[in-house]
This record gives C-alpha cells, structure tokens and sequence, in this order.
C-alpha cells in the first residue's frame, strides 16, 4: 500500500513537474519570410524572421515548390546569406518560374509553418550598388566641370544584355541636408557643371534593372572643387558694375536735361535784332543783299535815282480847297535859309517817313526843285535844292555812322514823306495856292520825330520862287490824334540851316531880310533856304497861318532850330527857343502849338541860346525823348 | 508590279548588304517594342489586382500555381545560362512564337479601355519585325523552319475552353501569364541583339 501510494505520489510529482515544463514549451512562433531579392537575376536570397521559438530550440527549413511541378524542394543554402535565410544559387534559380516558397519553424513541439510567399525571380531583381565612383575635374575655358564615373555592380551582367540597368546619382555639398538628383539613364558617366569654387561636395550613385527594385546608395565619394574664382576679382567685378551703373544713370540724366545744361553752359548768342534785317540772308553770305534790306533805298543815298527814292517816301496829304503849294526851289543868295520844320499832323495811316525825318542830299546843284505833288494821300518828293552850291556842303543824311559824304553841295534837301493835313482850324486852308503848283511841298512824317500836329495847309509861297526857289520842308504827321501828338510834340524840330550868322528865328525873328518869307499862312512847313558855304542847311519855317502872317512860328517851341552844320558835319541846332515873341505875334499858333507842344518840351522856352550838342548823344537824349528828333539825323555832331 | 519588284529587290539588297547594321536597328526597334509592351502587361496585371478584394486575391494566390499558362509549351531558356547557349535564332524564333502565341488571346484582355485595344496590334506589328530579323539573320538553315514547325504545337486557345465562371480567374492568369510572356521576348530580344552588337558594354 506504502509503495502504491508513493508511486502515485511520484508519478503525480512526475506529472506536475513534467505539466510545469510542458506549459513554457509551445510550439514554435509563425515564422515570416520578410523578403527575397536577388542581385543579378540569377541567384536569389530570402529571408525570414522567426517567431517566438516555444522554449526548445527551433530548427527553421525553408521549403519551395516551382510552378510547373509539386515536387518540395528544400532550401539548398541555409549559411551563404547569413542567419535565416536561404540562399539559391545558379541551378536552382529558374526565371519566368513562379516559386512557391514556406518556412518552417520546429521544435521539440511541432511545427509551425510560415504563410507561403509566391515569387517570380524576374520580379524581385535588387542590384548592388554601382561600384569604383571616381571624380574627374576638367576645365573648360578657366571654369571647371565635373566628370563623375562608375561602374556596374559586379555581379550584373549588363554585357551580355542579361540585365539592363538605369543609374541614378546624386550630390550634395558637405554640411548640407538636401541632396541634388540626377537621373543618368544607362550611361555610366554624368558631367556636373554650375559648382561653387572652393566647395566639397559627396557624390552617391545608384541603380536599378528596367524591371526591379533600386539598390543601395554607393558609398560616398567626397571631392573638393578647385577655386576658381578668386575673390579679389569677384570684388572689382562688382566694383565696376556698379560704376557702369552710375554712369549709364549720369548719361541719362544729362540726356534728360541736356537742353537746360545747354543753356547754362553756352547761352544762345542773341541774334542781331535788326528790323528788316534777315538773318538768313547775312548767313548764307550774301551781306549785300541782308545790308540791302537794311539800308533801303536810302543809304547810302545813290544820286542816280534819288528821285525814284523820294518818290516813295513822300506822302502828301492835299486837302481838297488846298493844293499842295510847291514852292521851287530858291536860291538863297544870302542869309540863311531858315526852314522850319515843323510837324503837322495827318490823317493817321498815312504813311510816314521811315525814322529819318530828312535826308539831305548833296546833288549836284539844282536850280529846281523836282517836286511832284501828289493829291491826297500822295507822296511828293521835293527837292530842296540848295540856293547855292557849296562844295562843302554836307549832305545831310540820316545814317547814323556816316555824315554826309563832302559832296558837292547839294540843293536838293529830300525831306521824307510826311503826312500832313490840313490844320483843323484851318480847315479851309490859309493857303495861297500856289501860282504855280510846282512847288511840292515835302513832307516829311516821322512819327518818332515830329509830333503831329494840324499842318498846316499848304501854304503858297508865291514869293518863293523868285526868291530863292525856296525849299521848304514841311514836316508832319502822320497821326492827327492829339495824344499821339503829345509826345512827340516839342520834338519838333525845325533846321535852321544857318551859315556863319546866327540863327535867326525862323519867320519873324530875325528872318533875314534876304529871305522872303512866303506868305505862309497855316502851314508849318520848314523851309531850306539854303544851303550856304559853310554846310548850312539854312531853313526856315513857313508859317502855317496865313492869317497871322506867323511866319509858321508856331511850333516854333516844337522844333529846335537848326544853326548850322558845323564843320564836323554836324547840325547846329538851337536849344528849343520857343521865342515868346513869337507866341505873341502869333498867338493863334502859339495856342495851337503850347497846346500841341506840351509833352514834348525838355528845354526851356525861353531859351535863346545855342548850345552845343555834343554829337547824336545829347540830341538823343533830349530830342529823341521827345521824339521830334530824327535819331538818324543826330549822328551827326550837332550844337 | 515593276515597282513592287523594284522594291523589293533594293530591300533584298540593302538587307543583304548590310545585315549587321539593319539587323541592329531592326533589333533596337523591335526591343523598345517589346519594352513598351511589358510596361503595358505590368500596368494591366497591377491595375486588376488592386481592383480585387483582399479575399479575392488570396484566393487567386492559391489557384494560380495550378494552371498553367498557354505558352507553357513552347520551351524556352529558363535562366541565363541556358539563354547564353541558344543562338540568336533560336531566340528570335522563341521569341517570335511567344508572340504569335499571344495574338489572339490579347483581343480578350481586360483592364483599361485603351490599353486591351492597343495590344493586340501592336503583337502584330512585333511579330512582322521579329520575323524580318530571322530573315536577316537566316544564315541558309532551313532546316530551322522545319524544326520550328514542328515545335510549333497546333494552336489552341486554352482560355476559350474554359468556362465563363472563372471569369475573374481567368482575367487573373491571363493577365499574368501576358506579363511574363513579355518579358521573356523582352529578355531575349535584348540578348540577341547585344551579341550582335560590336559593343561590349551593350549600351542602347
């Protein structure tokens, strides 16, 4: 009983012990077989990862059946490729075969099989990585490129056209994260350009089968770039960059403002302002004709046709009752000539004497006075002729630079063209007309010289022809407005053409006894008596009032008297002498001429005297201011 | 008529005189052929598969080692080794079978619209090639064609016999088998054509 009972006691210890053990041990874990690559397409490998081993030991067997066939086949190579795995070599590998391939996991327990994995070797190609990278620095015209070279994986058989391989290589710089990719295709070399000097880069080449799994990155392959752009270049590079900036910038800028730097640095030449002088003429070089133009016909005065100039230059205004009084030309045999000057207005419009209210000429000595009176409107040119010829005589002319050439005294004093009309209160005209109408009066209208003022009518100068053939000049106006007489009243002037004597006043005053005043009744014409030996333009005024028998005093205020020409070819005139005898003789005029004359003033009535004018620039100054003066006249010495 | 004859007394000539040039041209031509089709057979094959159920597929994993593909009868080199041993024409044939073998059957292709329409033309015009590179390589043997011939087993299509029920299977095998059948010609092609080729490294 004993004994039955410890055999029961050691069976159940047994039991126990034996139930203790029995739970630990288990069967094997399921293996899983992870993958199978082969590397050529030859052989191939797989492997597995085995599960939990049970407590016993665990033999693993890898088994395979082909496609065709149901023949299991053992693992040939369980070492080759390491633990777990199964290797098959050349004879077993068969390609376009479909493998069916388990594993097996045993132990003490049982078995465990792992899931079947079908594979076709075709399909599952993994090469090894491109093997012997090697780096090649070329350079190419000073910059460097890179040659990265590389050979097949070893075992690949591309020669044969087993296994085709595509290459793919990547670089990167050291220190850096992002790899730069370049697909190569199947050829074994790739050119790497556009590299930083100076810079170490690692390059890593892969590949794969047209039909396959990629390999692995090839080791890294360092190499470092050359310099090859140093960097004190790369400085001035920048520096003259920026240069070439800075000036294209600068050049713009004086494009865009080249006109105004023009300007600051050559200031337009002021071309000439000449009226009527015509710049293009003077440039295309012919001066003579741009001179023309300037001259006129009147400078330098041509003695040819003197008579076709003053043609144009004489306008005469003949009132219907009045005609015009043409007085011929007298000789002066002695005393002086007093023609006065003097202004009367006109009709506006008319045509006025250029600036020049006289022009003397010397002609040759004529007797006559060629006179052409026109009607209303007309332009007459008279001849003054001088009574006598003195060879000395100046011609009076109106250039400025040039006194009139010593020719031959000329009696011929041609007075511009002047406007004149009758004067308004003697509408009717106190003029005697004319026995003879040959007389023309010349009127010479200068708007800047003479004020207008009423002229007077003509006046008929019976007298004059025997006289003297006395010449007058008539003086005048081409406005009648009284404002535009102001100024340019008390510019009157009236050339007193003296000899050696004194001036005398022009109509009663001191009027020579020689001279024989034409009953002058309102015109305020100046007449040349003569013009003597001495270069005098002897003038006298003709009065305008026929009634007052005012030997055309009237204006006298207006007009300066011209003494004499001096021997400098000057004309002497008299400071204004507005006589106050003369006013009271004629105080009709006076009124007419004070009221017209009171602008015009710059020096005293009262005076008497002469005084010497220095040449043109005191006559300017005064007489031109006022307007009575003909600038051209005063270049010419006059006191 | 004259033409015609013209014409192809100049092809004879230029093929005759010239052989190894045009033969790798043809060769060159008909491998990217060849290529273009099994990339077309890969993408039919994955497209079917990732249309099916996980549970499906299972099941076709199983199914699939049981049948066989129509081209198992032709014989064809199996590995390299052997592939190294035939000659160029015994490739270009093999090659030229599988092809013949597939034309019929790819009218029945499922997957992608275009793709099933495009291949069974393209079979065709792989299959005119092939043949113009055995002519070009033909060296008098015309006892191959004999042997050919008679390696030719009579045609049948194996995937009409069966029913339509395995439909899904049966697109399943097709699929795969059309794949691999490619690329075998693929393989071969490209052999025959870089021992042909004066290069070593056999770079296209």
């Amino acid at each position: 009983m004993k004994k039955a009972e410890g055999v029961i006691i050691l069976w159940w210890l047994l039991f126990f012990t034996l139930h203790a053990e029995g739970t630990s041990y288990s069967l094997p874990g399921k293996p899983t077989l992870t993958n199978c690559r082969s590397p050529e397409k030859e052989t191939f490998t797989c492997w597995w990862e085995p599960g939990s081993d049970g407590g016993l030991p665990t033999t693993y067997h890898l088994y395979y059946r082909k496609e065709s066939s149901d023949a299991v086949h053992e693992c040939p190579d369980y070492r080759t490729a390491g633990k777990n795995s199964c290797f098959f070599n050349k004879n077993d590998t068969s390609i376009w075969i479909n493998y069916n391939i388990t594993v097996v996991a045993t132990n003490a327990r049982g078995s465990t099989f792992s899931d079947p994995v079908e594979i076709d070797v075709v399909y599952i190609v993994k090469p090894n990585p491109p093997e012997k990278v090697t780096v090649n620095v070329s350079w190419n015209k000073s910059w460097p490129s890179l040659r990265v070279s590389w050979d097949p994986p070893q075992k690949a058989d591309t020669r044969s056209g087993w296994i085709t391989l595509i290459y793919e290589l990547r670089i990167k710089l050291e220190g850096e994260d992002k790899w730069e990719e370049h697909p190569a295709g199947q050829q074994k070399m790739y050119n790497i350009y556009s590299l930083q000097s100076g810079g170490t880069y690692l390059v890593q080449v892969r590949c794969r089968p047209d039909h396959g799994f990629w390999s692995e990155w090839s080791d890294s392959t360092y190499f470092k770039v050359p310099d090859y752009f140093p960097q004190e270049r790369s400085i001035w590079i920048i520096i003259m960059i920026f240069s070439v900036f800075i000036f294209l910038i600068l050049i713009w800028a004086i494009h865009m403002n080249s006109h105004t730097l023009k300007h600051h640095i050559l200031p337009p030449v002021p071309g000439p302002k000449i009226k009527g002088f015509d710049k293009q003429l003077l440039k295309s070089g012919k001066s003579r004709d741009a001179f023309s133009s300037l001259v006129g016909s009147d400078f330098p005065p041509t003695t040819t046709n003197y008579e076709d100039l003053l043609v144009e230059y004489l306008e005469v205004y003949i009132p219907e009752e009045q005609g015009l009084m043409l007085e011929e030309g007298k000789d002066l045999h002695d005393g002086s000539l007093k023609s006065k000057s003097y202004t009367s207005d006109s009709d506006s419009g008319r045509g006025s004497c250029d600036s020049h209210a006289l022009l003397v000429d010397k002609s040759e000595e004529e007797k006559e006075v060629g006179q052409k009176s026109n009607q209303q409107g007309g332009r007459t040119e008279m001849d003054l002729k001088r009574p006598e010829e003195s060879p000395e005589e100046n011609i009076l002319n109106y250039s400025h630079a040039n006194v009139g050439s010593p020719d031959v005294s000329c009696e011929k004093v041609k007075t511009w063209p002047s406007l004149f009309s009758p004067l308004t209160e003697n509408s009717s005209g106190p003029l005697d007309q004319p026995d003879s109408p040959e007389m023309a009066k010349q009127h010479c209208l200068s708007d800047s010289l003479f004020p207008p003022s009423p002229l007077s009518s003509p006046f008929a100068p019976p007298g004059h022809k025997e006289v003297l053939g006395s010449n007058y000049q008539e003086y005048s106006f081409g406005n009648m407005h009284p404002h535009v007489l102001h100024p340019q009243t008390g510019s009157h002037q009236y050339l007193q053409a003296h000899g050696n004597m004194n001036v005398a006043n022009i109509g009663h005053k001191g009027v020579p006894a020689d001279l024989q005043l034409p009953p002058v009744r309102s015109t305020e014409y100046v007449e040349v008596q003569k013009v003597n030996n001495e270069n005098m333009v002897l003038l006298y005024r003709v009065s305008s009032d026929a009634e007052k028998g005012c030997p055309g005093r009237r204006h006298t205020e207006e007009y300066s008297r011209l003494k004499g020409v001096n021997n400098d070819n000057g004309l002497l005139l008299l400071q204004r002498m507005v006589s106050e005898e003369e006013m009271n003789i004629c105080p009709y005029e006076d009124q007419e001429s004070s009221g017209l004359t009171d602008s015009g003033y710059t020096t005293s009535t009262a005076q008497k005297s002469t005084a010497y004018i220095p040449p043109a620039t005191q006559v300017l100054d005064e007489r031109v201011a006022g307007g009575y003066v003909d600038t051209s006249m005063f270049t010419l010495p006059i006191y | 008529m004259d033409r015609a004859v013209l014409l192809l007394s100049v092809m004879c000539a230029a093929v005759s005189s010239q052989p190894i040039t045009d033969s790798q041209r043809l060769f060159s031509i008909a491998v990217s052929r060849v290529q273009h089709l099994h990339l077309l057979a890969q993408r039919l094959f994955s497209d079917f598969e990732s249309s099916l159920q996980t549970e499906e597929q299972r099941q076709l994993n199983k199914i699939f080692l049981q049948d066989f593909c129509n081209s198992d009868y032709i014989i064809s080199p199996i590995d390299k080794h052997e592939t190294q041993r035939s000659s160029v024409l015994k490739l270009l044939s093999i090659s030229y079978r599988l092809v013949e073998s597939w034309e019929f059957p790819s009218r029945s292709l499922s997957g992608g619209s275009a793709p099933r329409n495009q291949v069974s033309p393209k079979l065709s015009e792989l299959k005119t090639g092939i043949l113009l590179l055995i002519r070009a390589n033909q060296d008098a043997a015309e006892s191959f064609t004999d042997t050919s011939a008679l390696q030719l087993a009579p045609y049948r299509n194996y995937y009409q016999s069966l029913g339509p029920d395995e439909s899904l299977r049966r697109t399943y095998e097709m699929l795969a088998c059309f794949k691999k059948d490619m690329h075998k010609v693929e393989t071969y092609l490209t052999v025959a054509k870089c021992r042909l080729s004066p290069e070593a490294n056999c770079t296209l």
